[in-house]
């Protein structure tokens, strides 16, 4: 369970986050919405503690994460995975050193069976071919579904972050990578891994997400399904989701 | 001033953090060899290229100025002297912080740009550990080596402008050589690029990861680090400079 009381975050002077609070559990596939510079990716980032808010309480499954030293988030980031804008791949690597890095880093494996498993998860992105290639070889939607095969890869999350998946992709590009997302989420609540997806292309939201929040000045103007989100009275958010409407 | 006494507070905690960290596991050889690959073979030509030439321009200044005292035998040991103690750590050091250092800087901005050392931190990793230590470790390695090279890359420099330009003995230009190599010298010509390499690793690495504010505040990092560590490089010396003699019991 994801709990925000009342947070506050800001960049030196300018703030960010306005006093944010919302409960969500990790099995919800939940789509923040909204323009940008309005703080969506700040809040992944304090979800995974890897920002501290100024003011107000983050509780993950209880625990206030605004108070844990570095040492202490390592356990609670075992709970999520992200998946940054442009993958963040880690550019001094083949795209299977990518994958494996985590196997490497936490596991006993052998090195076959790292293979082995390195190879299962780029079948199971679709890009098993791509495995010797370096990340500048690979296009935009490669290098995030190297990025989705490497947060795998880490752990079994019970939720998993993306960071504008989609963005800067081409609509079919955009379309897989929202089909192997929904992929990593199916199954039926609670016995499914979730998903906080952060974007600002709606049209690709509203396929993988069942819950809907609307970022503007730093604060939630709008919480609800897809059904409300269509209903919205709000004229600002209407503008922004005209695509669906 | 708070902004500037926090930055000091986080600089030397990454310092301290670094230092520990060498001797904790987990210990990254890879990375470290990679880096030492880095820092000391990309490295060699150019020191080589440097010290070659200011080798040859101090011996040449040096017999210029010694002739007119009668001394000009003498410019073996000044040569000697001033590239041992002096300038050969310091030129080494320079060249260092500007092609190794400012590398330092980019690749970890860019890394902080790019999100790579928040993927690091999520997957529990400490990047301290994982991406400054190997750095400092091959500084702490390379900036010795690559300066015991370009001290002798001058000598020999010197060497040849003493032989064919001023026309003295070379076997006598060696023997003075040989008497600069005591103690004192060897031990004041091998710590200060120790000190320097660990001065350009932690400057160099803090300034990379702190960078904020994409191409424009990478570009600003890395001029930072760079003239930081030259600055640092000059200060430490003379400080250093004035620690040795101390210690070593030398007179002005």
């Amino acid at each position: 369970m994801i709990v925000f009381e009342d947070v506050h975050f800001g960049f030196n002077s300018k703030k960010v986050i306005d006093g944010i609070s919302f409960e969500a559990a990790f099995y919800e596939k939940i789509a923040v919405l909204g323009g940008s510079g309005e703080g969506k990716t700040t809040l992944l980032k304090l979800i995974l503690g890897l920002l501290r808010p100024d003011r107000g309480r983050i509780l993950i499954d209880g625990r206030d994460i605004t108070t844990l030293k570095e040492s202490e988030l390592v356990e609670v980031r075992k709970n999520f995975s992200i998946v940054f804008q442009e993958g963040a791949l880690f550019d001094s690597m083949t795209v299977k050193d990518n994958v494996a890095f985590c196997l490497r880093e936490f596991t006993s494996l052998s090195e076959e069976e790292i293979q082995q498993r390195v190879r299962e998860l780029l079948r199971r992105v679709g890009i098993e071919e791509a495995e010797d290639l370096m990340p500048e070889e690979l296009s935009g939607g490669m290098q995030r579904r190297v990025a989705i095969a490497r947060s795998l890869a880490a752990c079994e999350p019970k939720m998993i972050l993306y960071d504008e998946p989609t963005t800067g992709l081409d609509p079919l590009t955009a379309d897989t990578i929202c089909g192997l997302i929904n992929e990593l989420s199916s199954g039926d609540p609670p016995n499914r891994r979730g998903l906080i997806i952060v974007t600002h292309k709606v049209t690709d939201a509203t396929k993988v997400a069942e819950r809907f929040m609307y970022l503007r000045n730093g604060r939630i103007a709008f919480d609800g399904d897809l059904q409300a989100l269509r209903a919205t009275q709000d004229e600002e958010l209407k503008r922004f989701i005209n695509e669906i409407l | 001033m708070r902004d500037l006494l926090l930055g000091l507070q986080e600089f030397y905690l990454l310092c301290i953090r670094a230092t520990v960290g060498i001797c904790r596991r987990p210990f990254y050889l890879r990375e470290t060899i990679d880096q030492m690959d880095y820092a000391g073979a990309g490295s060699l030509f150019i020191v080589a290229l440097v010290s070659l030439f200011i080798g040859m321009a101090l011996s040449l200044q040096v017999a210029a100025e010694l002739s007119t005292l009668g001394l000009k035998m003498y410019t073996g040991r000044v040569v000697g002297m001033a590239i041992i103690r002096e300038l050969g750590p310091v030129a080494t050091a320079l060249v260092f912080a500007g092609r190794v250092g400012s590398g330092m800087t980019s690749e970890l901005g860019s890394m902080v740009l790019g999100h790579q050392v928040d993927v690091l931190r999520v997957f529990g990793l400490d990047p301290v550990k994982r991406l400054v230590v190997p750095r400092l470790l091959s500084a702490l390695v390379m900036l010795p080596v690559l300066t015991i090279v370009g001290d002798l890359i001058a000598i020999m420099g010197g060497y040849y402008i003493v032989v064919a330009v001023s026309h003295q003995s070379g076997s006598f230009y060696w023997s003075q050589i040989k008497d600069m190599l005591d103690f004192k010298n060897v031990f004041s010509g091998t710590v200060k690029p120790f000190i320097f390499g660990y001065i350009i690793a932690c400057i160099s690495c803090f300034m990379g990861l702190k960078t904020t504010g994409g191409a424009r505040g990478l570009r600003r990092a890395t001029t930072t680090a760079v003239v930081l560590s030259m600055v640092m490089i000059i200060v430490t010396d003379f400080l250093l400079t004035r620690i040795l003699f101390y210690l070593l019991g030398m007179r002005v």
